[in-house]
C-alpha cells in the first residue's frame, strides 16, 4: 500500500474542490439563468474536457504550462514558480479537468428552482445576495453536494492527466492512481489489488453517500 | 404623458404604461386607497405582466406607476425603484412559497430586517392575522393544503407592511368551500389596510363581488374601467361586452331621435335580415350616433322579463319560445329564441316558481325594459383592440365610475 501515494491524492482533491467550488458555482449559476447569446458555445466549453481524451487534454497543459510557453515563462518569472511536474501544477490541471463535473450539476440545481421563487424573495425585500443564500442555495444543495463528491471522487481517480502534466514524482506528483499502474508494470499485483480495491470501495460509498443525502435533503413541493 | 405629476393623496395608486415591446402594454388606471380593483380579460390580456410591472418585476418600455407621494418608476425621468424598495405585497397566482421553509419562515422572510426574536413574533401575528392556527406554523407548504398556503402567501405579503397589495389569481388554485372563507379574509383586509388592492381574476362573478373598481383588458390594453354596475351596463363595446360576459348582445341599426327629448330609436336586426321589417325600439339617446348608423346594443338580463302572454300592440312585447332550459339548482337559465328576429337569442335566468313549465318548445312572452337598452358602436370584435391607442386611452380615463 502507497500511503504517500494515496495521501497526496486525497489532498489534491481536496485543493481542487476548494479551488474549483466558488467560480463553479458562480458559472453554473449564471449558466442556469443567462440568456446570454452564445450560451450553448460556453457551455460545449464546459464540457470539453468530458469529451476529450485525457491525454489530450494533459498535452495541451502540459505545453501551455510547460516554462517554453508563455503561461508558463510568465508564471516562473513573476512567482518563481514550476508549473509542470509539481503538485501545484496538478492542481491546476486537475481543476480544469473538473469543470464540468461541478458545473454541470451545479447548473441543473439551479435550473430547477422556480424563478417565481427568486421574484418573490425580491418583492418581500431580499436582496440579490440574501435570495442566494437564503432561497436559491438551499434549494440547489442536494444537486451541489453530489457534484462536490463527484469531483472530489473524479479526482481521485484521475490518470491520464496527471501522467502527461505531472509525470510520477513520489510525494510531489505520484498519486494513487499512478502508483496502481506503476505496481502492475512492475508486477506487484497483490500491491495493485489493494489500491485498486481501496479506491473502489472508497468512490463507491462516497457516490452512495451523496445520493443518499441528496435525497433525504431535497425538498418535496 | 403624463398630467398626474402631482402627488396622489393618502396612497392611492396611478400608472400609465405605454409599451410596445416585449408585449404590449397600454392604458391608465387608477386605484385610490382602501379600494379594490380587479383586474379582467382573457388569457394574454397583459394582466399578470401588469402586475409585474407594478411590483418592479419588469420594467416599462414607458410608463409611470405612483403609488401615494412615491415615484416607483418615470420612464421619462429614468426612475426605477427595486422591487426590494417598493413595499409591495405579491400574492403570486400559485403562491410562490419557498418549499424549503416553513410558514413561519416564509413570513419571516419579509421581516429580515428585525432582530430574530422580533422577526418571529411579528410572523406569529401575521400568520393568526390570516386565521392559520398555531400547529400549522411550523409546517412546510407541501404539508398546507391549499387554501393554507394561500393564506401563509397573503401573511407574507401583509408582513412587508405593503404600500400596495397585488393578488394574481389567487383564489384559482382554492376549492369552492375554501373560497368562502378567503372572500371574507380579503373583505376584513380591505377594510382594515387602507391601501389600494389590485386583483387579478377571470372570474367575473369573483371580481363583480369583490371589487370597487373594474378594469377589462384585452391584448395589453387597458380597454375600459368604471365600477362592475357601469360597465355591466354600459360597456363601452361589444369587446368589453363580451369580456365582461355579457350574452345579450345583439346587432341592430340607430334610427334617430323619437319624438320625445333624450329617446332614440333602434331598429333590432337579426341574422340575415336587411331590417325593413325588423321591430324598432324606443331607447335612451345620449346623441353619439349617427342616424343610420349600424350599432350593438346590449341589454342586462335583469332588464328581461317573462310573462303569460304578450301585452296588446306593445312594441316592447315580444312572442318567444323557450329554446333550451338548463336547471342549475337553484335556477334554470333560459334560452329564448325570437320569431320576429331571426337568429336572436335571450338568455335569461329564471328562479322561484316561475321556472315551473319551463322546456324546450314552450311559448310565452318578454317585454324588454327598453330604458336599460345600451347602444355601442359597431367594432369589428378583433379590430377593436387595434384601435388607435391614444384615444383608447383618453376614452378609458373618461369612463365615469360610480365612487
Amino acid at each position: 500500500m502507497d500511503w504517500q501515494a494515496l495521501i497526496l491524492s486525497l489532498e489534491l482533491a481536496a485543493v481542487t474542490l476548494l479551488v474549483l467550488l466558488p467560480g463553479g458555482l458562480w458559472l453554473g449559476r449564471w449558466l442556469a439563468y443567462t440568456h446570454v447569446a452564445g450560451k450553448s458555445w460556453i457551455e460545449a466549453i464546459v464540457v470539453l474536457p468530458l469529451v476529450l481524451p485525457p491525454t489530450v487534454l494533459g498535452y495541451y497543459l502540459l505545453v501551455s504550462m510547460g516554462a517554453a510557453s508563455p503561461i508558463g515563462a510568465w508564471v516562473q518569472q513573476s512567482f518563481g514558480i514550476q508549473l509542470t511536474f509539481t503538485f501545484l501544477g496538478l492542481v491546476v490541471a486537475s481543476v480544469v479537468f473538473n469543470i464540468p463535473f461541478l458545473v454541470q450539476p451545479v447548473q441543473r440545481a439551479f435550473e430547477a428552482i422556480p424563478r417565481q421563487l427568486s421574484e418573490a424573495a425580491a418583492v418581500s425585500g431580499l436582496s440579490a445576495w440574501q435570495t442566494f443564500w437564503r432561497v436559491e442555495l438551499p434549494l440547489a444543495w442536494p444537486g451541489v453536494l453530489s457534484a462536490c463528491v463527484l469531483t472530489f471522487v473524479h479526482t481521485l481517480g484521475e490518470f491520464g492527466v496527471v501522467l502527461m502534466v505531472g509525470g510520477s514524482i513520489p510525494g510531489e506528483t505520484k498519486t494513487i492512481a499512478i502508483s496502481i499502474y506503476d505496481r502492475v508494470q512492475s508486477f506487484d499485483l497483490t500491491g495493485a489489488n489493494q489500491m485498486a480495491l481501496l479506491l473502489l470501495v472508497f468512490s463507491l460509498l462516497a457516490v452512495g453517500a451523496s445520493f443518499f443525502a441528496s435525497a433525504r435533503l431535497t425538498v418535496r413541493r | 404623458m403624463n398630467d398626474g405629476t402631482a402627488p396622489n393623496p393618502c396612497g392611492a395608486l396611478s400608472v400609465e404604461l405605454e409599451q410596445t415591446l416585449p408585449m404590449p402594454l397600454q392604458g391608465a388606471l387608477r386605484c385610490e386607497a382602501g379600494e379594490l380593483l380587479a383586474l379582467v380579460g382573457p388569457s394574454g390580456a397583459g394582466k399578470t405582466s401588469l402586475m409585474r410591472v407594478l411590483s418592479g418585476l419588469m420594467r416599462p418600455q414607458r410608463g409611470r406607476v405612483v403609488v401615494g407621494d412615491e415615484v416607483w418608476c418615470d420612464t421619462t425621468q429614468g426612475i426605477f425603484v427595486p422591487p426590494q424598495q417598493r413595499h409591495v405585497g405579491l400574492v403570486f397566482q400559485n403562491y410562490a412559497l419557498m418549499p424549503h421553509l416553513d410558514a413561519l419562515g416564509n413570513v419571516s422572510l419579509s421581516l429580515l430586517h428585525l432582530p430574530r426574536t422580533e422577526r418571529l413574533t411579528q410572523a406569529r401575528h401575521w400568520l393568526n392575522h390570516v386565521g392559520l392556527t398555531e400547529e400549522l406554523h411550523t409546517r412546510r407548504p407541501a404539508a398546507l393544503s391549499g387554501g393554507q398556503q394561500q393564506r401563509v402567501a397573503v401573511a407574507r405579503a401583509l408582513a412587508r407592511e405593503p404600500k400596495l397589495l397585488l393578488l394574481d389569481e389567487p383564489f384559482s388554485a382554492v376549492d369552492q368551500m375554501n373560497r368562502q372563507g378567503l372572500y371574507r379574509l380579503l373583505a376584513d383586509l380591505l377594510r382594515e389596510l387602507a391601501i389600494p388592492i389590485v386583483l387579478v381574476t377571470h372570474d367575473l362573478n369573483e371580481a363583480s363581488m369583490l371589487a370597487d373598481r373594474l378594469v377589462v383588458m384585452d391584448a395589453g390594453q387597458v380597454l375600459q374601467q368604471g365600477s362592475p354596475e357601469n360597465i355591466h351596463n354600459a360597456p363601452r363595446n361589444a369587446r368589453v361586452a363580451d369580456l365582461v360576459g355579457i350574452r345579450n348582445r345583439f346587432e341592430g341599426v340607430w334610427l334617430g331621435p323619437a319624438d320625445v327629448a333624450g329617446q332614440g330609436l333602434l331598429r333590432w336586426v337579426g341574422a340575415g335580415e336587411t331590417g325593413t321589417a325588423a321591430p324598432v325600439l324606443t331607447v335612451r339617446d345620449k346623441g353619439k350616433v349617427p342616424p343610420g348608423q349600424a350599432v350593438h346594443w346590449i341589454i342586462p338580463s335583469d332588464a328581461i322579463f317573462l310573462v303569460e302572454a304578450r301585452g296588446q300592440g306593445s312594441p316592447t312585447d315580444f312572442e318567444a319560445a323557450v329554446n333550451e332550459a338548463r336547471h342549475l339548482g337553484d335556477i334554470t337559465l333560459v334560452t329564448l329564441t325570437l320569431p320576429a328576429v331571426p337568429g336572436a337569442r335571450l338568455v335569461l335566468t329564471v328562479s322561484g316558481a316561475r321556472r315551473q313549465g319551463l322546456a324546450a318548445g314552450a311559448r310565452l312572452g318578454v317585454r324588454l325594459d327598453s330604458s336599460r337598452v345600451h347602444v355601442m358602436p359597431l367594432l369589428p370584435l378583433k379590430a377593436a383592440v387595434h384601435d388607435d391607442s391614444a384615444t383608447m386611452r383618453v376614452c378609458a380615463l373618461q369612463t365615469p365610475h360610480s365612487k
